[in-house]
């Protein structure tokens, strides 16, 4: 089977929902200046580009249609580039560079673009016409359950205090503000220009935060709960983009590769603790890949909620010094559609930043599933 | 002369909230103060008044947008934006020597047309234009706003003796149309109108009560009887700021002709300067004759003890004896031997003989003075229309028995106003009774009242004719509550303005247009288990008002004040709405445990359906929900556009003396060529509507945002705006939609959350959160 490599990855600024930068710009514009940020930085002939698979989880108003066509045509890239939006919610963005993987393997296609993108300002979680099955509410509402109840049915089942997550969440706010400092975002974000400026900077994060701070915090999404704004990922626009294509064709071509797809999986779980998700896919995507987690140098998980990546921390034994280096969600915010191929990107850049041997990238989504993304250096 | 564009000058607390409610009527101000002395910001002084202005509470704005109208800036930068402003108010430190000083810059940059006013309360005209030329003192004159001069409706005009009177006129229209204010013609004399009486009162309250032992509590307790707001002598003066008092006092004493009464009342009592040195300086302190005091993290509210200066709980006073007196008159009431009827006695007779010596110093005639009182200090009746309500042969000769001078002119008349032939006219100090005279565009129900005899009537409404081709209908049973014989006489006025006329404007003019529908009705018939009862109250309110609706003329809702619930209702169904700028509307049925039943579902749903927007099924659900299930009430006609309660062919009317005269004239303009409305069908989402609807008050209860028994309330309200079990592609009737409407109200009187809902509104008057 033909390897697959990731030749290149970038970001929009992530900025948080309604109050940030990025509210006043369409999220097709955010992702189509992403995109053509992320074919001038490889290098990589457009010409050559199969397709372009866009990953959102709610694609519908300014992110309806085919938005993934569209963002071919506003990036200005040949018309001979396919578009394909795809949704698996929070994983859609990682799903799409595992049907590139596929793809490619199956040798219908050299080189992909795979991409994310969630304007939360400007489109509402849940869509302008969410509409249930009643009958299906009826017999198994949790099918519909809300993510924050997930999140407190997780802490209550791993036993999880609401210090630890503050703990957890000041963590990421201390990497990721550390992070920022040192310029470790500079080489993956590309600034986005909308009517009103160039945003070229993240703004979700919050170096202000202290224990006391999130300490003092009203629980977000029930009165006697532990889950608070502070523990939470913010609501969050933005858009990531990874350049996905054969191994052979990165060499022929000269594109810089960040690693290699081992192997990757989804899962299903219970809808009620869909934060659990990544454990099976993981061990899923370990087997494939014949490592073990003690195998694996760097980690990112998506930090949905403290307590959902603590629980997932319970199952998986991932020593702190591994995981999210940069800092994840919680600080940086967390734009549905996008970020798979955020933290998918990130781990591969990270392999070559530290040097290290094997990445592990991976995801809980709504409804009750798990996405993991196996990496190795190249 | 038309003012488009107002510059104010001073930030302060009257400056600011002035400059907000020009923006109210739509025009833009430019809002200046002085440079601070410290700092970087040099408008900071005027960018800071407004948002204090945005978080201020009653708002000054009627729509939080108009803030964008304020342009901020400062004297020494900025004086310059004034030159095409057509007015310019100033509203700075009562200081002559710095008003002077700002008139001669004023002078220099505004436009020769532009007329200059100033705030002023205590300087009289007179002196501010001392040194300045003519041509100055032909554009210049005294505009005196109440605080806050949103709400309260009196604007004294003082003009000079050179006044153009076309900039009278400009300003008094501008006023009246577009401020809503009612304008009143004063001398130039200490306090005006309404400070030189309204002080002497609060004055002479505070001085009685303290050497005659009366508590804060019954001094306030025994204006009412009177007229006089809640807030009394103490909670008045709490309300001003106690710290003003002094300066007041000392510049009425300067201003004052030596044999004038207020002398005798201009004394400092030691509490009121104990109370301003401890910081005690009112509402805006630490608290005055009142204060809330925490206690336990409770606030407990306190009044001063006149002699000793202690605090202690406040006490409803036991007035009984009074009360029981009062039902015979006031007369009996003064009559009474009980201390705190004499103190009443004391000041209101001293207050009205004070008044009265006061004609014509102070305004050529009585309705000036009275209407003063009314706008400016919140009396539901000015001094001389009070003396009416007493009696004035009989106060007089109670003056004359305490041997106490009686103003001339009140000697040997029956009343001060009187109605000859349907209009009312008024005495002036020469004997004579001259017509009270409305200006144009106003129509008053009160006065068509006085002038003719309804065409329907029962207990709780009347049908009027009030010419044209108009009728009007008015409810007028306790708080305009809607009760069976208002429904009754809705119908019967459909046939009768079918027949005789063009076209119905529903208006009345009470303080709120209504609160609701009677629940004491609803009451009854659900300690009697009385389910039909309650079916037939909803049935008759849901086809009158259906009737009312397809009526074959057109009917005009004209309301002011609170129109709530069942009053909310009335008002949706009609072909358009005449609306008072201060219109609190809102369908708040959830807050006592029920749902809109009279058809305020159908006629809400319709409105969130038709709004041209990109949408989809659910959005319009969901925001019908969001204002019905919040029990969202406008702060304001503009607010109730904003909440759809109010639609693109409704209009504001500022001024609610206008109010029946522009809704009549709308109601004429539509019934030209009028078809009756054609019925709306309703593609509801149904049941999938409604699930996730319940899974946002799932949310909200799991939170704490919702109460156990709004998530019962809710359910129903949601499976009404859902759409019970329909589907889009088979859009329901009205009729459906008002069945829906009936089953859910049947369903939620059954239940004892309901119940106790009710019974704590109708004890308390406020919601019950269960």
């Amino acid at each position: 089977m033909k390897n697959v490599v990731i030749a290149g990855y970038c970001r929009s600024p992530f900025t948080p929902a309604q109050k940030g930068s990025l509210a006043k710009i369409r999220p097709d514009d955010i992702a189509a200046q992403v995109v053509k940020g992320l074919a001038g930085k490889t290098g990589v002939n457009p010409e050559d580009i199969e397709d372009l698979i866009l990953g959102c989880a709610f694609p519908e108003g300014e992110q309806g249609l085919n938005v993934a066509r569209l963002v071919v045509f506003l990036a200005g890239l040949p018309n001979t580039i396919a578009g394909m939006t795809l949704n698996r919610f929070c994983g859609s963005s990682m799903q799409a560079i595992h049907i590139a993987v596929g793809a490619i393997q199956m040798n219908a296609g050299e080189v992909f673009i795979c991409a994310g993108l969630e304007s939360m300002s400007r489109i509402p979680m849940g869509g302008y016409n969410n509409m249930p099955n009643p009958a299906l509410y009826e017999v198994f509402p949790q099918a519909y359950i809300g993510m924050g109840d997930t999140a407190e049915n997780l802490a209550v089942k791993y036993q999880i205090s609401r210090k630890e997550q503050e703990i957890f969440a000041l963590a990421s706010q201390k990497k990721a503000y550390a992070a920022q400092q040192s310029g470790c975002f500079d080489d993956e974000i590309i600034p986005v220009t909308g009517k009103y400026g160039t945003v070229d900077k993240d703004g979700c994060l919050r170096p202000d935060s202290t224990a006391e701070g999130l300490a003092g915090l009203s629980p977000a999404f029930q009165a006697a709960g532990t889950v608070t704004a502070g523990t939470s990922s913010p609501l969050t626009d933005g858009a990531a983009a990874v350049l996905v294509c054969s191994e052979d064709y990165a060499d022929k071509h000269k594109l810089p590769k960040l690693a290699r797809i081992l192997s990757h999986a989804v899962s299903g779980c219970a809808p009620e603790i869909m934060g659990i998700g990544p454990v099976s896919a993981t061990h899923k995507a370990l087997t494939r890949a014949n490592l073990t987690l003690a195998d694996i140098d760097i980690v990112e998980l998506n930090e949905a909620f403290s307590a959902q990546s603590l629980a997932v921390l319970k199952e998986l034994a991932i020593p702190p010094e591994k995981l999210n280096i940069d800092g994840g969600a919680i600080a940086l915010g967390h734009p549905l559609g996008a970020t798979g191929a955020r933290i998918t990107g990130k781990a591969a850049s990270l392999l070559r930043r530290e040097n290290k041997r094997y990445a592990l990238a991976t995801q809980c989504i709504g409804g009750g599933q798990g996405i993991a993304t196996i990496l190795e250096a190249v | 002369m038309n003012i488009q564009k107002v510059g104010v000058i001073g930030a302060g607390v009257m400056g600011a909230s002035i400059a907000a409610h020009i923006t109210n009527a739509g025009v833009p101000v430019t809002l200046l103060d002085i440079v601070p002395k410290d700092g970087n910001n040099r408008n900071v002084i005027a960018e800071g008044a407004v948002k204090k202005l945005l978080e201020a509470d009653p708002a000054p704005f009627m729509d939080k947008n108009n803030a964008k109208l304020i342009t901020t800036g400062n004297i020494d930068d900025h004086l310059d934006w004034l030159k095409d402003a057509d007015w310019v108010i100033e509203a700075v430190v009562e200081n002559l020597q710095i008003k002077q000083a700002l008139y001669q810059k004023l002078d220099a940059v505004c436009k020769a047309d532009c007329l200059i006013s100033s705030n002023t309360s205590t300087l009289p005209l007179a002196l501010l234009t001392k040194d300045m030329p003519d041509s100055f003192k032909r554009r210049f004159m005294i505009t005196h706003f109440f605080n806050p001069p949103r709400y309260m409706r009196l604007l004294e005009l003082i003009p000079g003796r050179k006044t153009d009177p076309e900039i009278i006129l400009a300003v008094n229209e501008f006023a009246d149309i577009k401020l809503g204010k009612n304008c009143v013609v004063c001398k130039d004399t200490p306090g005006f109108i309404g400070n030189r009486i309204g002080i002497y009162w609060l004055l002479y309250g505070l001085l009685d009560a303290i050497d005659n032992k009366i508590t804060v509590e019954q001094a306030d307790a025994i204006m009412q009887p009177f007229g006089i707001p809640k807030t009394g002598i103490f909670g008045l003066l709490d309300l001003v700021g106690l710290d003003l008092i002094p300066p007041i006092l000392y510049g009425m004493k300067l201003a004052l002709p030596p044999n004038d009464a207020f002398h005798e009342v201009n004394r400092l009592p030691d509490i009121l300067q104990t109370l301003i040195v401890g910081g005690y300086t009112g509402r805006k302190g630490k608290g005055g004759f009142y204060r809330l005091n925490k206690i336990e993290g409770k606030k407990i509210k306190e009044s001063v003890n006149l002699q000793s200066g202690v605090y202690a709980i406040s006490v409803k006073p036991d007035l009984k004896e009074i009360q029981e007196a009062r039902k015979a008159g006031l007369k009996a009431l003064f009559s009474h031997p009980h201390p705190v009827a004499q103190y009443a006695w004391r000041v209101i007779s001293n207050t009205l003989c004070y008044a009265a010596s006061l004609i014509p110093e102070i305004c050529d005639d009585i309705t000036g003075v009275d209407a003063a009182m009314r706008d400016g200090y919140n009396w539901r009746y000015g001094p001389f229309e009070l003396l009416d309500q007493i009696g004035l042969p009989w106060f007089v000769e109670i003056l004359k028995s305490e041997k106490r001078p009686v103003p001339a002119w009140l000697l040997n008349k029956e009343s001060l106003y009187s109605t000859v032939s349907g209009k009312l006219e008024y005495a002036d100090v020469s004997g004579a009774y001259r017509p009270v005279k409305r200006a144009e565009g106003v129509l008053l129900l009160s006065d068509i009242k006085q002038q003719s005899k309804p065409i329907l009537h029962n207990p709780s409404a009347s049908l009027w004719d009030i010419s044209g081709g108009a009728a009007c209908l008015e409810f007028h049973s306790k708080m305009n509550t809607l009760d069976m014989n208002i429904m009754a006489l809705i119908n019967q006025s459909i046939d009768k303005v079918q027949a005789e006329f063009k076209a119905l404007v529903i208006h009345n003019n009470g303080e709120n247009f209504s609160a609701g529908a009677n629940l004491g009705l609803l009451m009854k018939a659900i300690h009697d288990q009385n389910w039909d009862a309650v079916a037939d109250l909803i049935k008759q309110g849901q086809q009158t008002y259906k009737n009312l609706k397809y009526a074959p003329f057109p009917v005009v809702g004209a309301p002011s004040g609170l129109a709530l619930g069942g009053g909310c209702e009335i008002l949706l169904h009609c072909d358009a709405v005449q609306a008072h700028a201060e219109l609190y509307m809102g369908l708040v049925e959830v807050g006592v445990g029920l749902i809109p039943g009279w058809g305020g579902c159908k006629e809400y749903l319709r409105r969130c359906l038709q709004l041209k927007r990109p949408g989809g099924p659910i959005p319009p659900v969901v925001k019908a929900f969001q204002t019905i299930g919040l029990a969202s009430v406008s702060k304001s006609a503009f607010d109730a556009k904003e909440l759809l309660y109010l639609g693109t062919n409704d209009s504001i009317t500022m001024n609610k003396d206008r109010l029946l005269a522009d809704a009549k004239t709308k109601a004429l303009a539509l019934s030209k060529d009028y078809a009756p409305p054609k019925p709306y069908l309703y593609p509801m989402p149904g049941k999938t509507a409604k699930v996730l609807l319940d899974m946002g008050i799932k949310a909200f209860h799991l939170i704490g945002k919702a109460t156990d028994y709004d998530v019962i309330v809710s359910g129903q309200l949601t499976h009404v705006l859902s759409g019970g079990e329909s589907d889009f592609t088979a859009p329901l009737t009205e009729d459906n939609i008002l069945a829906l409407e009936l089953e859910a109200f049947l369903t939620l009187v059954k239940q004892p959350g309901t119940l106790a809902r009710l019974d704590h509104m109708l004890k308390t008057g406020k919601p019950l959160r269960n």
